[in-house]
């Protein structure tokens, strides 16, 4: 038990750390929360200009959901956790070793995975707090009205798809121990999970051995079950289903990432990879 | 063996391999024990595997063969128990977050090394009184001088007050006062009132003189002598050496035909190169010595001193510790 609480210290003290570093660079802090907003307006006026408004009904007849801008939201916000865990999760280490940490931190009497897993939570509260944020601000700013009877259960959809993406972000870590030239894979990874992920498209427009790939992957269940809750989209599972689904790839994830990253943790120490990272 | 609470390596080999065939050998069968308590030096030039050795202690180095005990644990066998007795102070002034302040920092490592909550602020507060960086508590590091941000290192070193200590250069590039500050540090505070046992890395002959009970001297990944710096000294032939101070470039084969008459050991720092000749009667070859020199650079000085050292790690290596001037 009091090694638990040690570790939850060391993943909590890894949070606050961060968020300290972060908050002494406030433009680039604040610039994080606007800046999201800038890249996704092109997106939504591409959109109105081809349909010639923001409603669709090719849109509706697909996924009983006509507002194309709710819909591409929300698939915009799933995309924010994906690039967290790719780059925030898999940065971490590098990161460490450019600020010179690394060596110490990796003395430090914890299992190394503790330090990537408070960065997976500082990364959360950071996403989190910026979802929230813009979450308000285009609802307001374009009048969308989701629906919050079933907050609660978009809220453990979530929890649950975060927490699977976490395996990747871990996975991404260990092999950045391993390779130099890390972010030619976090960038493939990240890219390839965007195209399969319905992110602003259903699932039924991506060609069938694609749908296959992408229902292997927590973020599909993510937007799948997101959308169906605050914009009533019909996307063919019950959600017993995908709280079901999303249970059984968390668990198969963050087995898989753990295991990679032990396993190049373990290979790094025998080649000498971190000392000369 | 596991009974030990300071430190033992038997047959330690850390291999680094480049190429298929080309490989490294960083630690090379390195054996020895550091008692409960005591203040050893580990002393050798850069890229002798000094510090490959301390990775592998602090396990972050996997050794390719041999065992390391530290503490009572085995550093393959039980890497984290390694790790509560140790505190490792490498890396200088970069092991620090330099956005935090000392107390940002220090609050942080003590999470992370376990200092339990209701002790956090007190040994916070008793670390920056005894490093003397209570006034610079809410600066940030990247404000302070290299010789604070090094006591500041120290300082998170010890945060969890670990019984064991490794100590990787500790003075590297800082200046004369900081530089004396932390080997009287060291000397007095962490090993005689504090007990620790200690393994002081250094290429600083001075600093492992003057600090360590005893010294090992490391070259090429292997130990070539172990003693305290007393016998270490003994085991020169010559007990005298000319020194003659110059400015210019020399090099060793200028003194080709002085080899038969001691040991040379050609070393530059400052920017003053330093001709040291280890031998029985110095006064025989005072003006052989200083007329190679005079031909080719400045003389400052000369004098007879009693062997260094330095003087001792060049007759049994044949290389200095200063930098990578050929000996003889």
């Amino acid at each position: 038990m009091k090694r638990v609480i040690h570790y939850l210290r060391a993943i909590n003290a890894e949070n606050m750390k961060e968020w300290r570093i972060e908050l002494k660079y406030k433009p680039d802090f604040f610039r994080q929360f606007f800046a999201p907003f800038v890249y996704l307006l092109p997106y939504f006026l591409y959109g109105v200009a081809l349909l010639g408004g923001r409603f669709s009904e090719h849109l509706q007849s697909i996924t009983g959901v006509a507002d194309m801008i709710a819909y591409t939201f929300i698939g915009y916000l799933i995309m924010g956790f994906l690039n967290t865990a790719c780059w925030a999760m898999g940065w971490s280490l590098r990161k460490e070793q450019w600020y010179g940490t690394l060596d110490t931190v990796f003395a430090a009497p914890v299992p190394r995975w503790v330090y990537v897993a408070g960065m997976a939570f500082h990364s959360t509260l950071h996403q989190g707090l910026i979802m929230v944020f813009q979450a308000v601000i285009i609802s307001v700013f374009f009048a969308i009205a989701f629906k919050t009877t079933g907050i609660g259960v978009v809220l453990v959809i979530v929890a649950l798809m975060v927490v699977g993406l976490y395996g990747l972000g871990v996975l991404i870590a260990g092999l950045t121990i391993g390779l130099k030239q890390w972010w030619v894979i976090s960038e493939a990874l990240n890219t390839l999970m965007v195209v399969v992920t319905p992110i602003a498209y259903p699932l039924a427009v991506l060609p069938v051995f694609i749908r296959k790939i992408s229902l292997v992957l927590p973020t599909t269940y993510g937007v799948m079950g997101v959308r169906h809750l605050l914009l009533g989209e019909q996307i063919g599972y019950d959600l017993t289903t995908i709280l079901f689904r999303l249970a059984v790839i968390l668990i198969v994830w963050v087995t898989i990432g753990m295991g990679v990253f032990m396993m190049m943790d373990r290979y790094g120490r025998k080649k000498g990879f971190v000392s000369l990272y | 063996m596991l009974q030990t609470r300071g430190i033992e390596l038997k047959n330690l080999v850390k291999v680094f391999k480049k190429k298929k065939k080309d490989e490294v050998r960083a630690v090379d069968g390195v054996s020895f024990r550091i008692a409960e308590g005591e203040l050893f030096g580990l002393l050798g030039p850069n890229g002798a595997g000094k510090t490959t050795l301390i990775k592998c202690l602090s396990t972050l180095l996997i050794p390719d063969d041999g065992t390391a005990i530290v503490g009572g644990c085995d550093v393959n066998a039980d890497p984290l128990g390694v790790r509560r007795k140790l505190g490792v102070l490498t890396g200088g002034e970069r092991s620090l977050y330099w956005k935090l302040t000392p107390v940002e920092n220090l609050n942080y490592f003590a999470a992370l090394y376990g200092v339990p909550r209701s002790e956090t602020k007190e040994r916070i507060h008793y670390l920056l009184e005894l490093m003397d960086l209570f006034d610079k508590k809410h600066e940030r590091v990247e404000r302070l001088s290299s010789g604070m941000k090094q006591k500041l290192s120290i300082a998170r070193t010890l945060v969890h007050d670990p019984p064991i200590l490794l100590i990787d250069e500790p003075t590297l590039g800082l200046d004369p006062y900081f530089a004396r500050f932390i080997r009287t540090f060291i000397k007095t505070e962490l090993h005689e009132q504090l007990k620790k046992t200690i393994l002081l890395t250094t290429h600083y002959m001075d600093e492992a003189d003057e600090l360590c009970e005893r010294i090992a001297f490391m070259y090429n990944g292997k130990i070539k002598a172990l003693d305290t710096p007393h016998l270490l000294k003994k085991r020169m032939p010559q007990e005298q050496v000319l020194e003659v101070k110059c400015v210019g470039d020399i090099d060793d084969q200028a003194f080709s035909s002085m080899h038969e008459y001691g040991t040379l050991n050609l070393s530059k720092q400052d920017g003053f190169t330093y001709v040291r000749m280890s031998t029985e009667n110095p006064e025989d070859l005072l003006s052989g010595v200083v007329e190679i020199v005079r031909d080719r650079a400045r003389v400052l000085s000369v004098s007879v001193t009693s062997p260094t050292l330095e003087d001792v790690f060049v007759h049994l290596t044949g290389a200095s510790l200063k930098d990578d001037t050929t000996q003889q």
